[in-house]
């Protein structure tokens, strides 16, 4: 019999609320309480979230997220600045153990990123993963990852671009250098595309979702169960969320 | 003296470094590794940062440090490395 794992969405979740959400999950996963987990989420308000490394006030215009709506966080994994907007975001917590995770960190990036590539080959179109952490379709990025390990537990979460206004992203990131922006902004938009890019037209969070779960289930041939946070998940999302995620001091830490 | 560099890591990623440093010395006072690579442990970069206090701005003396506390440590990074690190320090202080 296939192996069940659990399947979350949560849609319209605060950025705290979504980085506390992953990290409940892998520590609830880490005490064997729950199941290998893959989450399908949104972000509301639109938000930046900055890799572990990175520093806030180097990567991102706070002014002008302040002015308008755009929340920002830290995340626990490293990479780069993302703008969570128009997207599937996707996070996957599983044992480090577990026989389907390669050991080698680019291998289960690759491994875990096939999913992603067969969501999207559900979805008719058809990507390459490319290191470290990107996944390419035409040569264009349409995926970004990132992951970490800790109490022998991976979590690994990237964002699926459903849209992507590079104009807006670029007025909320700080670039190193502002008389060269407009190439930078051209370079981007020449090197990023979104799935409404590739389909020439709108598509809905839920039919992403549903490419996605088969995606998941064919690449690990399990069968995803739809499920809800367990209590401890859900306090520890709160607690997660309150010293954690939206306190200045981890935001401001680098 | 403080100083910042940005380093694009050959076949990885941007390193930022921010260093406040003794001239007379030639040493680090304080050191600050950003940038959007991947270390394992995450906190690892912190350790890093504290063991560099009052290392020499030396090429060599910088390279062997900061290999012997990647290896101390059980460090994996991604998209970047121990060249890399020491390429983007001294680019502060050049």
């Amino acid at each position: 019999m296939r192996e069940q794992w659990r399947l979350l969405i949560t849609e319209n979740k605060t950025a705290y609320k979504n980085m506390a959400i992953d990290r409940a999950v892998l520590v609830a996963n880490s005490k064997k309480i729950v199941p290998p987990t893959v989450r399908f989420f949104t972000w509301s308000p639109p938000a930046i979230s900055i890799g572990y490394f990175q520093s806030l006030s180097d990567e991102v215009n706070l002014e002008i997220c302040k002015k308008l709506g755009v929340d920002f966080v830290r995340r626990i994994t490293g990479g780069g600045a993302v703008f969570h907007d128009n997207e599937l975001t996707y996070s996957i917590v599983i044992p480090e153990s577990h026989p389907q995770i390669p050991k080698n960190i680019i291998d289960s990036y690759k491994r875990i990123c096939g999913a992603i590539m067969k969501g999207l080959g559900n979805l008719g179109i058809d990507s390459n993963y490319f290191p470290i952490n990107d996944i390419l379709t035409n040569h264009k990025k349409i995926s970004g990852n990132a992951q970490t390990r800790k109490l022998k537990t991976v979590l690994q979460h990237g964002t699926i671009l459903m849209d992507v206004d590079v104009e807006k992203m670029f007025s909320l990131l700080k670039v190193p250098d502002e008389k060269i922006k407009d190439k930078l902004i051209e370079d981007v938009r020449n090197r990023v595309t979104s799935i409404k890019h590739v389909l020439n037209s709108d598509i809905r969070f839920s039919d992403v979702a549903d490419a996605m779960k088969k995606g998941f289930e064919e690449e690990f041939n399990i069968n995803l169960i739809d499920g809800d946070l367990s209590q401890e998940e859900l306090e520890l999302a709160d607690l997660f969320e309150r010293e954690c995620f939206s306190a200045d001091d981890w935001n401001n830490r680098r | 003296m403080q100083s910042k560099s940005i380093y694009k890591i050959p076949e990885g990623k941007l390193l930022k470094i921010f260093i406040d440093y003794n001239e007379k010395n030639n040493s680090i006072n304080e050191i600050n590794i950003t940038g959007d690579f991947f270390a394992y442990p995450e906190e690892s970069i912190e350790t890093l940062e504290n063991e560099l206090k009052n290392t020499s701005l030396k090429k060599e003396i910088l390279l062997s440090k900061i290999e012997s506390i990647i290896e101390k440590n059980n460090i994996e990074f991604i998209g970047l490395n121990s060249e890399g690190l020491v390429e983007g320090i001294l680019r502060c202080v050049r």
